[in-house]
């Protein structure tokens, strides 16, 4: 029920010290046949350096979930998490909170909106307008549609736009608030292979251009690897983490490494781990 | 014929308005035929051209239009109570779709009355505000905010939660969620409602204006009908149901043009 916000304001991501802690996370929701599941189990992970962090996992693990509570937001009639903490900068998060913005799979783009209107939607609301002026807002819409490829259809609607176009609208009105934290659920999921790379490949370029930190969520293998510093491996049922490992290639990652046998090997462990972790259970996509 | 059982199958625009077209002229055909060959007596069913002499009678004669004056009169009935509608309706469906303690104390109070006999308040209507125009309007009122409320409720209820969460994500206070995300996406079924509101309230709009007739379309029909002047009754009816039709045909409009992208996605 508490809408405070904290107050910190966000300044360049690259320039602030910035830490985001998941401390013993667990989550359980009420079985259907009395007593309680436990989707997530004793989960810890620490952020703190701007950078790509892949949350690689099978469909329904419970990745979302922890998405959710970095970015505060609890759309369940469950509380969440069930144990444990998340801290961002040493504070901990109870609430909806300005560091983090979320991108979600279903494009919440509004109908009734032209993609200009849609991405200075958050300019609407009180504590964005209190923030920015009109004169800096505007001008921050004019750039993040340039960035992301739109400024010539910045008049029409979502209706009128390509699903990769609007997940475009999607993701510049989330760093139009040039967020430290970048959460993103599954963006790219619903889109068809060619829009995916296409999508990747913008997202790589705006995370060079506005550095921040990223937390990615998917269960496509591929693209964990093509986009990830960081890929951490979760089972399911309960989740835990069955693998977390750096990659030091440089992005964009060509075909030929992503057919490296290097890659490949990477592959196979993940698949592996996840296999023994929990053999048989939910769902993983490779693209290659 | 072979696509006459596909409920997907699209007429097209002129066979439709054909068949429709076919379908009133067979009706009329079929009522001449009855007035002309007299199996009915004309006083129980006037022949139709009666009941267009009658239309004429009531639309111009001596100098005035009674059908001018008792539409007047009805259709500025209609607009106060619907006036009301909006105004209290819609405020109070919003707060219960959107608060569900509102919804738990307000549901009991409301939806029962969707399915109850609203014409058998009349009699206590009278009793509390008399016979006068405030008993008039409320009676439309009620009549139609029963109605509305609940479907006001149903199309908050109705937006996705993504809305919502999304706007809570991007720093909106819960109520700004509910201002800015949830009542814009429901606007479209919300006017819905509007429409089924005004539709209710013609068809009440008769039963209201029996009671101390004095003005209007209702006491219009009332008057011709202790007269036994049946094709009057007719044509009143015929009225009634024409201005119902506009004013569906029009809000319909209305609704598209405010609200193009609901048919867009």
């Amino acid at each position: 029920m508490s809408s405070e916000q904290p107050e910190a304001v966000a300044a360049a991501p690259a320039t602030k010290q910035l830490s985001v802690v998941l401390e013993d996370i667990v989550q359980e929701y009420p079985a259907p046949g009395g007593g309680v599941t436990r989707i997530i189990d004793r989960v810890s992970l620490r952020f703190d350096q701007p950078g790509i962090n892949m949350l690689l996992g099978p469909s329904g693990c419970g990745k979302s979930t922890l998405l959710h509570m970095l970015g505060g937001v609890r759309p369940l009639g469950v509380a969440s998490p069930s144990a444990g903490r998340v801290l961002i900068d040493g504070v901990e998060c109870s609430g909806p909170h300005d560091d983090a913005v979320m991108v979600f799979q279903r494009y919440a783009n509004r109908p009734d909106l032209t993609v200009f209107d849609n991405v200075a939607f958050p300019f609407r609301l009180r504590l964005w307008r209190e923030r920015v002026g009109e004169a800096e807002w505007r001008q921050r819409v004019e750039d993040i549609l340039k960035a992301v490829g739109l400024s010539d259809k910045r008049g029409l609607r979502p209706a009128q736009l390509s699903g990769g176009q609007n997940q475009r609208v999607a993701l510049a009105r989330a760093l139009v608030l040039r967020p430290r934290i970048l959460l993103m659920d599954e963006p790219f999921g619903a889109l068809d292979a060619q829009t995916r790379d296409e999508m990747q490949r913008l997202l790589i370029e705006l995370h060079r251009s506005w550095p921040c930190l990223v937390v990615f969520v998917t269960h496509d293998v591929t693209e964990a690897l093509v986009l990830g510093d960081r890929v951490i491996v979760l089972s399911t049922q309960p989740a835990r983490i069955a693998d977390d490992f750096r990659i030091s290639e440089p992005r964009p990652r060509p075909a030929s490494w992503q057919r490296a046998r290097e890659t490949l090997a990477l592959e196979e462990r993940i698949l592996g781990q996840l296999h023994q972790a929990s053999p048989g259970r939910g769902q993983l996509r490779v693209t290659i | 014929m072979s696509d006459f059982w596909n409920p997907y199958a699209a007429l097209a625009p002129r066979q439709r308005r054909l068949l429709g077209v076919a379908a009133v002229a067979a009706v009329l055909l079929l009522w001449s035929l009855l007035a002309v060959s007299g199996l009915v007596s004309a006083t129980k069913l006037p022949a139709p051209w009666d009941v267009l002499a009658a239309l004429a009678y009531l639309g111009w004669h001596e100098g005035q239009s009674m059908l001018l004056t008792a539409t007047l009169w009805s259709v500025g009935r209609l607009l106060v109570a619907g006036a009301l509608v909006i105004a209290i309706g819609i405020p109070v469906g919003i707060a219960m779709g959107a608060a569900p303690r509102v919804n738990a104390v307000l549901s009991p109070l409301v939806d029962p009355f969707r399915s109850a006999p609203v014409v058998a308040l009349l009699p206590i209507l009278v009793m509390w505000l008399g016979i006068g125009e405030t008993m008039k309007i409320a009676f439309l009122f009620i009549g139609a905010v029963v109605y509305l409320i609940p479907m006001v409720r149903d199309a908050i209820q109705a937006v996705p939660q993504s809305y919502w969460i999304g706007a809570r994500d991007l720093g909106a206070t819960p109520w700004e969620c509910v201002q800015r995300a949830v009542i814009p996406m429901a606007m479209p079924r919300i006017a819905d409602a509007v429409i089924v509101g005004f539709s209710v309230m013609w068809t009440y709009i008769t039963v209201a204006e029996y009671v101390n007739a004095r003005q209007g379309l209702g006491q219009l029909i009332q008057n011709a009908r202790r007269f036994s002047a049946w094709d009057q009754v007719f044509a009143g009816i015929i009225v009634i149901i024409a201005l119902a039709l506009a004013t569906y045909q029009f809000m319909v409009w209305l609704k598209r043009r405010l609200y193009p992208w609901e048919t867009e996605q």
